[in-house]
């Protein structure tokens, strides 16, 4: 159980007040963007603009983690201030600076900026059309990720969250004449939404539960009390599952995961740097920011380790069916964010923040290299496809990082930083109590079986065995006949090789990252702390032998990768053949290839019936309130002058009539009424 | 008279009318007028249960019928000349009514004005306006002399009106200031008379014997209590004598509605000669054909 | 005269007038309609004659002289119109003349 006391809490010390730069530099580049979008500017002047403020970005973020010593609020501007009675709400342009703020900005901003630089190259082909919209978008992505992850209230948090959607739902639809991108970019908003909902009610409920949005009174309040003098009942336990479902739905899991493998028709920048590296992990970092509320409820952190390891499980037996390159990485990284919230789920934040640490790197890699197969090769992205692209020239750096970033993903012992990422995880699923933990563990052992195998049968069919292209569907201007596909050049290969040095030196940080962690709110467990049994023999402590039983199950999938797609690829087919033969297995291929229907299932359940609604209360609008009511209403007038027009018909005499039955009618009601009121009183009992 | 009769009659009458106004089937024409007339009649009747003093003359009721009958047919006849001279049947017959009303100068001048030249014009115009009928055509009229035009409407407001006027009548009138007596009547009459000097003078000379002149050269009527006295001399004696004054000094109608207009209404004698010769300024720009601007002068 | 007689005088008149307003509305001959008109002066004169008998004042009878005048004019050019209207249109009903009417 977390205890209340523990972690350190920013007091009124404020920080260097340049910090407020880190959040404006990013502001100022869309602003600039934008304004070379709207004078058409026809060079890269953007890209130069974005790379040059957002290294700034990264520079003052490397020079505020030189100076730290604890954790300090940073009062940038008065936002929102009211009070009445003895109730206010107080949300301010502010940040919170501790180490698991630090931590992450120093891999936002750093991988912001190398993306930033590889899309300077990557999208070339738009200079003059949508170039500068594409970094004003990521600009705004980054400003709005700062907020979220510098903000010291939950307010700001949300400024940024919503941002963030904001942005992914532009670069996704960046390619807006494509009705499949701008589609994918609905969902994505869509879905987040949902999500989105959580994160709002639970704002509500915990400012109504403690009076606060900011961080700093907050974990004042949390770490004076203990848990059980918190009243409020069912609202209080409702707080870390609403949590829960924000997290859910901007990191991509169960069941809101669906739009992630859509957002891949985003250009790969865009799905390398939101999708992998930043705007999925901040579900991770609301719950470790969180993470002290998440004890609220017993139940809460064990369902989010179930729901991160069943979307782990998940997800990987869909990649393994999937032939685009981009598709089998988004599925991948949904997979990796489930080990991470399972990780949360744990009590390992820790071991939860060092893999996003780690992802971030070596997603990255994955998706910048599968980039640049789709731009070399005009579009194509079918690993069936395209084949042997380490022996052409001017593809080996790709063919290699990319090599590297898939070893990190199988966590190849020893070498790559996932493999001790990954370990910290699945020892803890072992080694902590709690429902149903056991089971859970084998899950992500099976799982990381299936990475391995999957991620490897990526590379050993596109980047080894024979050479062998097609070109896909965004050709040129060239025939098919003359394709040359185009190598990568400077700025590209530079931005791979140093992303992946920056993987390689990441080893090293396990226990960097687990001393930022532990200083900050979302300590609540190190890796090795609370379980040790009696007696201890080697095999009774998963920190022990996880190593070696790891590393055995990512050998074992590589080989099976090995021998299916590189040593004999007519085996894959056969293999496919025989289990459509047999009827018991007939349903796997074709189920796991249509994502096990999942989008269907929402279809069915949700969209169709909203549809349908839709189309009633369009009917109702239509016939109901148009036709009778406001058309109805309208026709009054006109029925009562139709009713009335005979009377104005130009004939003398009618008039003559109208006139003497008016004056007739007043006549009688001056002469008749009085004596009628008085006769019905009368009759009705006598005046009131 | 109870309000309920009033009601009814009329209801009988506008069934009456309405059933005379269209071209019915020719049985339907004496049901209608015989409840036109029991309607008339009833009402009529209901005021003879009053004292014999109070009662109208008997002329009254016939001259009464004749207008209303008249009225009636000019309402109903095809044919417009008719009821042309069926209206002249009802300046008649009101005629009549001035008279029993003692205002004799009105009756005559009514039947000269009205009968005798606007109606005549009235004639003349029916005749000029007269559609010449097609050969083939036949003889019967136009169609908007013979379908009148919405009677039902026109019957149903007209006798709402009637009702709520006789309604006013019948109610109000009792709460009138009561009439002058005929003892005041006169002695207004003699006032009058006194504007008059050659009138007294003459039926004086005619009617007392030796009588010479009036005492003091002042031909006034003195009225004590209710009897007029004027002071003569007589022939014979320097003595004044006081006797009643004459009878037929008494103004006539005529007379006292000269003497009204000129003495007490000339502004509205001078402006009815405006109106007058505004009438016949209109007439002659009427009558006068149109001139053709031509282009070039001729 | 006594309130009982002038009462029914008033009452000749009122339905004389009201025979001449249904004969006015009812008649599409349009020298008809204005002699039902006249027939409406001439039951206002009777009104008129009556209640200066009963007020024992000439003034009644003075006001039908002028009514007289007034009529006599009003016919002259009323029919001065009609005969102008009669050759625009060859015809004499009233309703040849609707043209202000809705359509």
């Amino acid at each position: 159980m977390i205890d209340g006391a523990g972690f350190p809490v920013a007091v009124e010390a404020s920080g260097p007040s340049w910090a407020a730069l880190i959040l404006w530099l990013p502001a100022i580049s869309t602003v600039l963007c934008g304004l070379c979008a709207a004078f058409k500017v026809r060079n890269k002047l953007a890209a130069w603009i974005t790379v040059a403020l957002l290294g700034g970005s990264f520079v003052l973020t490397a020079s505020l983690f030189a100076g730290y010593e604890q954790p300090v609020t940073i009062h940038v501007l008065d936002w929102i201030g009211i009070t009445w009675g003895d109730t206010s709400f107080v949300a301010n342009f502010a940040f919170y600076i501790d180490s698991l703020t630090l931590l992450w900005m120093l891999f936002v901003t750093g991988l912001g900026t190398l993306i930033a630089l590889y899309a300077s190259e990557y999208m070339e082909q738009d200079v003059g059309g949508g170039y500068s919209r594409f970094f004003a978008g990521i600009s705004i992505f980054l400003f709005a990720m700062t907020a979220l992850v510098m903000g010291d209230n939950l307010l700001m948090l949300y400024l940024g969250w919503e941002g963030v959607g904001f942005a992914s739902y532009w670069l996704i639809g960046y390619y807006y004449k494509k009705p499949s991108a701008v589609a994918a970019a609905k969902k994505a908003f869509i879905v987040n939404r949902i999500g989105d909902l959580g994160l709002a009610l639970g704002i509500y409920l915990i400012w109504q539960t403690f009076g606060t949005v900011q961080y700093a009174e907050l974990f004042t309040e949390l770490q004076a009390g203990s848990y059980t003098e918190i009243a409020g009942g069912w609202t209080v336990q409702a707080i870390p599952f609403l949590l829960m479902l924000a997290a859910f739905g901007k990191s991509a899991q169960l069941p809101l995961y669906v739009w992630l493998p859509d957002a891949m028709e985003g250009p790969t920048p865009v799905s390398a740097l939101i999708h992998a590296a930043t705007m999925v992990t901040a579900g991770v970092y609301l719950l470790c920011r969180m993470f002290p509320l998440m004890a609220l409820n017993e139940l809460a952190l064990p369902v989010v380790a179930w729901v991160g390891g069943l979307t782990a499980l998940l997800a990987a037996t869909i990649a393994m069916a999937q032939y685009d390159i981009k598709r089998i990485f988004a599925y991948s990284t949904i997979s990796q964010l489930g080990y991470m919230f399972l990780g949360v789920g744990l009590l390992t934040t820790s071991g939860a923040a060092y893999h996003v640490f780690t992802h971030a790197f070596f997603k990255a890699v994955l998706f910048l290299t599968a980039g640049v197969v789709m731009h070399g090769m005009a579009g194509q992205l079918d690993l069936r496809k395209v084949s042997g692209l380490r022996k052409l020239p001017g593809w080996r750096i790709t063919s290699y990082t990319m090599l590297y970033a898939c070893m990190c993903l199988a966590g190849v012992p020893i070498v790559t930083n996932g493999f001790w990422s990954k370990d910290a995880i699945m020892a803890e699923a072992f080694a902590a109590h709690g429902p149903g933990f056991g089971a859970l563990a084998i899950i992500a052992l099976i799982t990381a079986l299936l990475t391995a195998y999957y991620t490897f049968r990526v590379w050993f069919r596109v980047c080894a065995g024979p050479v062998h292209y097609e070109p896909g569907d965004e050709l040129h201007g060239e025939s098919t006949g003359r394709f040359q596909p185009h190598a990568p050049r400077l700025i590209i290969n530079a931005v791979l090789v140093a992303i992946t040095v920056g993987a390689v030196v990441s080893i090293f940080c396990a226990d960097w990252v687990l001393g930022m962690v532990g200083d900050s709110t979302a300590a609540g467990g190190i890796p090795g702390e609370h379980h040790v049994a009696e007696g201890a023999s080697v095999w009774s402590d998963p920190h022990a032998w996880m190593p070696w039983v790891a590393s055995v199950i990512g050998l074992v999938g590589i080989a099976i990768a090995w021998y299916f797609h590189l040593a004999n690829r007519k085996a894959a087919d056969k293999f496919k053949q025989v289990l459509q033969g047999n009827v018991l297995t007939a349903w796997l291929p074709k189920a796991l290839e249509n994502k096990w229907y999942v989008d269907e299932l929402y279809h069915a359940t949700i969209r169709a019936p909203l549809w349908l609604l839709g189309r009633i209360l369009n009917l109702f609008d239509r016939y109901v309130l148009d036709m009778v009511f406001v058309d109805g209403i309208a026709r009054l007038p006109r029925m009562l002058g139709r009713g009335f027009q005979p009377l104005a018909n130009g004939v003398l005499q009618s008039y003559a009539v109208s006139m003497i039955g008016g004056v007739a009618l007043v006549a009688v009601l001056v002469f008749v009424m009085p004596e009628l009121m008085a006769m019905l009183s009368g009759l009705m009992g006598g005046g009131r | 008279m109870p309000a309920n009769v009033l009601y009814i009659s009329c209801v009988l009458g506008a069934i009456a009318i309405y059933l005379l106004l269209r071209p019915r089937p020719a049985a339907l024409k004496p049901v209608a007028v015989i409840l036109g007339l029991g309607a008339l009649g009833w009402v009529f009747r209901s005021s003879s249960l009053a004292a014999a003093v109070d009662r109208p003359n008997l002329f009254f009721y016939i001259f009464s019928l004749i207008a209303i009958a008249s009225a009636v047919r000019m309402i109903t006849h095809r044919k417009p000349v008719y009821a042309a001279l069926y209206f002249v049947m009802v300046v008649l017959s009101s005629a009549a009514l001035f008279l029993l009303l003692e205002a004799e100068f009105m009756a005559f001048a009514m039947i000269i004005v009205y009968a005798g030249a606007i109606l005549i014009t009235y004639l003349f115009v029916l005749m000029l306006a007269h559609q010449a009928p097609q050969p083939g055509e036949d003889e019967s009229q136009p169609d908007y002399d013979v379908i009148p035009r919405e009677p039902a409407a026109a019957v149903a407001v007209g006798f709402i009106m009637l009702a709520l006027l006789t309604d006013t009548i019948f109610q109000g009138v009792p709460q009138m200031r009561p009439p002058p007596s005929p003892q005041q009547l006169q002695a207004e009459s003699w006032q009058i008379v006194n504007l008059l000097p050659d009138r007294i003078e003459r039926s004086a000379r005619r009617e007392i014997d030796g009588f010479e002149s009036f005492a003091n050269s002042d031909p006034s009527v003195r009225m004590v209590g209710d009897t007029a006295y004027i002071d003569v001399i007589m022939t014979g004696s320097p003595q004044v004598v006081t006797v009643e004054a004459p009878l037929s000094a008494l103004p006539e109608n005529v007379e006292r509605v000269g003497l009204a207009l000129v003495a007490e209404f000339p502004v509205s004698l001078e402006l009815a000669g405006v109106i007058l010769l505004m009438a016949m300024y209109g007439a002659v720009i009427f009558a006068r054909r149109q001139s053709e601007i031509s282009e070039t002068a001729s | 005269m006594t309130t009982l007689s002038l009462s029914h005088f008033l009452l000749t008149s009122a339905i004389i007038f009201v025979i001449g307003l249904i004969g006015f509305v009812t008649r599409r001959n349009m020298i008809v309609m204005f002699l039902c008109t006249e027939l409406m002066f001439q039951a206002a004169a009777i009104a008129m004659i009556a209640f200066g008998h009963y007020h024992g004042d000439v003034s009644g009878q003075v006001f039908v002289i002028f009514i007289l005048t007034v009529a006599a004019a009003e016919a002259a050019l009323a029919l001065g119109l009609v005969v102008l209207l009669f050759r625009r249109r060859a015809t004499l009903s009233a309703e040849a003349w609707s043209e202000l009417g809705e359509a």
